[in-house]
């Protein structure tokens, strides 16, 4: 199974304060016993959000809005995606993650078997073949 | 330059376990999946299982305390991602906006810290992560 964790925004992360050489420091290390564990797929910090936008929709109208977005808490600040045998694995490795405040959301990824029989095998095809392109671009 | 698409659809933070998305709007998605991996700017992209499935954990003075979802406090949630490589922001807005969203949904667009963008005490602490990065990788 794969989990996205999503770290939270705090103040110092939407003023774009930048963590400390220990917690960076932690951080690195918590993060190459993920990969040795083969746990680690992905993970990336975002700029602050006042260096980002939003689209809003309504039928075929857009609207752009520029940052910084008021609800800090709600905000994402950086994510993993993580692969896992269960999603108490997951929240395990996570209670280990070197922060002192702050908060992570872990939330399952959504694989192509969970949609059953309304991902048609030709919607199932195309996912396949977009999947495939990507990995050979890396 | 590397930029995140965040899909928030109103609501989700609500929705039970197990909720799917329509299989119509799912189609209408694809198309533009293709699109973007077309226009070779398509790095990955995921959705996300509603907050209701999920867990939170916060770390107030450093101790884990973990928390299952759904988050009452919850006023947006995550739906699924993009990540995205284009030349500017102004690109990454365009290519937002032709997204098929309903009028539930907003996308975020957020930058990725690359590590170029660290002052050299940063690069220096963080001085594995490229490692790291090329190690892992989606799979």
């Amino acid at each position: 199974m794969r989990f996205m964790i999503l770290v939270k925004a705090t103040k110092d992360s939407e003023a774009g304060i930048l963590p400390d050489e220990q917690l960076l420091a932690e951080m690195g290390n918590y993060n190459e016993e993920l990969v040795k564990a083969g746990a680690m797929l992905a993970g990336e910090g975002l700029q602050p959000s006042s260096k980002g936008a939003r689209i809003r929709y309504a039928g075929t109208k857009r609207t752009v809005i520029d940052g910084p977005f008021a609800e800090t808490k709600e905000l994402v600040a950086g994510f993993w995606l993580i692969q896992v045998k269960s999603r108490d694995e997951a929240i395990e490795w996570l209670k280990r993650a070197p922060f002192k405040e702050g908060e992570v959301e872990i939330r399952q990824v959504f694989e192509a078997e969970d949609f059953g029989p309304a991902f048609t095998s030709e919607l199932r095809e195309q996912e396949e073949r977009l999947r495939a392109q990507i990995a050979a671009k890396h | 330059m590397r930029f995140m698409m965040l899909m928030i659809p109103k609501g989700y933070e609500q929705a039970a376990p197990g909720t799917m998305p329509d299989a119509k709007a799912v189609a209408a998605m694809m198309k533009y999946n293709e699109s973007l991996q077309k226009a070779g700017v398509l790095l990955a992209l995921d959705g996300l299982h509603p907050p209701s499935m999920g867990a939170r954990v916060s770390f107030s003075g450093g101790k884990p305390k973990v928390t299952d979802g759904p988050f009452a406090e919850a006023k947006e949630v995550l739906g699924g991602y993009w990540m995205i490589q284009v030349k500017s922001k102004e690109e990454a807005i365009q290519w937002a906006s032709r997204c098929p969203g309903s009028d539930n949904e907003v996308i975020e667009i957020r930058q990725v810290q690359e590590f170029t963008d660290f002052p050299p005490d940063v690069q220096e602490a963080a001085a594995k992560f490229p490692e790291m990065q090329a190690k892992s990788g989606q799979r």
